[in-house]
């Protein structure tokens, strides 16, 4: 069987001149990515192999800790594109290329400012670009993909991203645009309660100069009629949604520090089993703390059990608390099944490996944890179900 | 005015935020549903959340693994694998 790659022929871009001024040219910028998007490449037959998954939250909200946890189940370190532009977004490594989807923003930040429009505005997003250059890159071309930056709120001149193994696409609208959302072969959605988002951006920001608990819920407050109107409605096509919630265990606490974490599993999805806590279907309450688990208060809840989500049959398990001794969670592990880990202990190692990441002693560490290993193995499902495919067709 | 030394370095976007944070709050002064002053706090977010992953990107930063990046030959970098 002959083996090719993929291959440029033409790899000058050179319209784009970076001495020009940034102001004010968002639209007509646009234009000119589109016209030399697809000429310059040819599809071989390496092409097709990409799977795409598809990461939403809000900002703030855990993002690239969840990219950073996934990356290492691939194995290897995820860094940004050698050699180019310090503020790209994109994080490569062997196996995975993640793209921040604020790249395909159609009006930078002046420019947002001037229409009256947030991030979160579909106004503000150019999905036709989306679309185009996540086909592209799944069906095996290259694309050269804008770059915003974050710090000068600009549209940076592109850059060079090749058609991964996998390609995570992250950020506020991987599932607003139904195109873009039909190559998406695994969805993921960060759900923050309220509470706990302001409690986080209170940790994140209040050291930060000019910010104030007034500056912080002004912030929030402003962009929640758009995060509820084009963010949230997402979560209703996710394969899987970690939700986070204030602890139930500690009466009237919205601190943010212990924390209630679902993850709600889509039954049905194909190359993708739920997770389960002792017998599958069931509805269980399990607190493991006693003789095996050393909890100090307010201890660790489990539950697990099928339920319905936006009409979607869907199975939960939840995590209430937070662990005291990281390596004792070999024993809740070793009462999960379906969690797809090649080793017994794995899902400890991993989080043991990352024990410095925020979330790293609760749910939200463990579930995306387990999300991770679920991918892997939807990867390698897809993978080799292709190529049996192939070796059908060869024979034929 | 300022001294500036790199666009993207934590201390930079920490003065962005603050500048920011002034803007969006002169923007709402007058109108506080407004687009301009919703688009004014929204680039606050941004910026914060800029600054934040600045932020930790430099925390992680152990100075001898810095060090050792440019001078892997020196007696405190050298490792053998076996």
């Amino acid at each position: 069987m002959a083996i090719s790659t993929a291959h440029s022929l033409n790899p000058t871009y050179s319209i784009f001149n970076p001495t020009q001024t940034h102001l004010g040219f968002s639209q007509r910028q646009q234009v000119i990515y589109k016209a030399r998007v697809r000429p310059s490449y040819v599809i071989t037959c390496s092409a097709g192999d990409t799977i795409v998954i598809g990461l939403a939250a809000d900002s703030g909200c855990g993002k690239s800790t969840f990219m950073r946890r996934l990356t290492s189940v691939f194995g290897g370190a995820a860094e940004p594109p050698r050699g180019g532009n310090p503020d790209s977004n994109t994080l490569i490594s062997d196996t995975t290329t993640v793209i921040c989807l604020d790249d395909y923003h159609s009006l930078d930040r002046t420019g947002r400012k001037e229409k009256g429009v947030t991030a979160l505005d579909p106004r503000a997003n150019d999905f036709d670009l989306m679309y185009e250059q996540v086909k592209a890159l799944k069906s095996g071309v290259a694309v050269q993909k804008p770059i915003y930056n974050h710090v000068t709120g600009l549209l940076d001149p592109p850059e060079l991203i090749k058609p991964p193994k996998i390609l995570v696409i992250e950020g506020l609208h991987p599932m607003y645009d139904k195109r873009v959302r039909d190559l998406l072969d695994f969805s993921i959605y960060l759900d923050i309660s309220n509470d706990v988002k302001f409690a986080w951006k209170i940790q994140r920001d209040m050291a930060e100069r000019g910010h104030s608990l007034e500056s912080i819920k002004a912030s929030i407050e402003a962009r929640k009629p758009d995060f509820d109107a084009y963010i949230d409605p997402q979560k209703q096509y996710a394969d899987a949604v970690i939700e986070v919630l204030p602890t139930q265990l500690i009466p009237g606490d919205n601190e943010g520090k212990v924390l209630r974490v679902k993850l709600i599993m889509k039954e049905g999805v194909q190359y993708f089993s739920p997770v389960y806590l002792f017998d599958e279907g069931s509805t269980i309450s399990w607190i493991p703390c006693g003789r095996k688990l050393t909890c100090s208060y307010p201890g660790i809840k489990f539950a697990y059990g099928p339920d319905s989500y936006f009409g979607n049959e869907v199975s939960i398990l939840e995590m209430d608390g937070q662990f005291d001794r990281l390596d004792e969670l070999i024993y809740v592990e070793s009462h999960l099944s379906n969690i797809s880990t090649k080793f017994y202990g794995e899902v400890t190692q991993q989080m043991l490996k990352h024990s410095d990441f925020p979330g790293s002693n609760n749910g939200t560490g463990l579930f995306q944890t387990i999300v991770g290993l679920k991918i892997r193995d939807l990867f390698e499902q897809i993978s080799s179900s292709k190529a049996a495919g192939t070796l059908q067709a060869a024979k034929a | 005015s300022h001294l500036r030394v790199s666009a993207s370095g934590p201390d930079a976007i920490s003065e962005k935020v603050a500048e920011s944070i002034k803007e969006a709050e002169e923007a709402c002064a007058g109108d506080p549903v407004s687009g301009e002053c919703v688009a004014a706090w929204d680039a606050v977010e941004e910026l914060s959340a800029a600054a934040s992953h600045a932020r930790e990107r430099s925390k992680n930063s152990d100075p001898l693994e810095t060090y050792c990046k440019d001078n892997p030959e020196t007696d405190e970098c050298r490792t053998y694998d076996n």
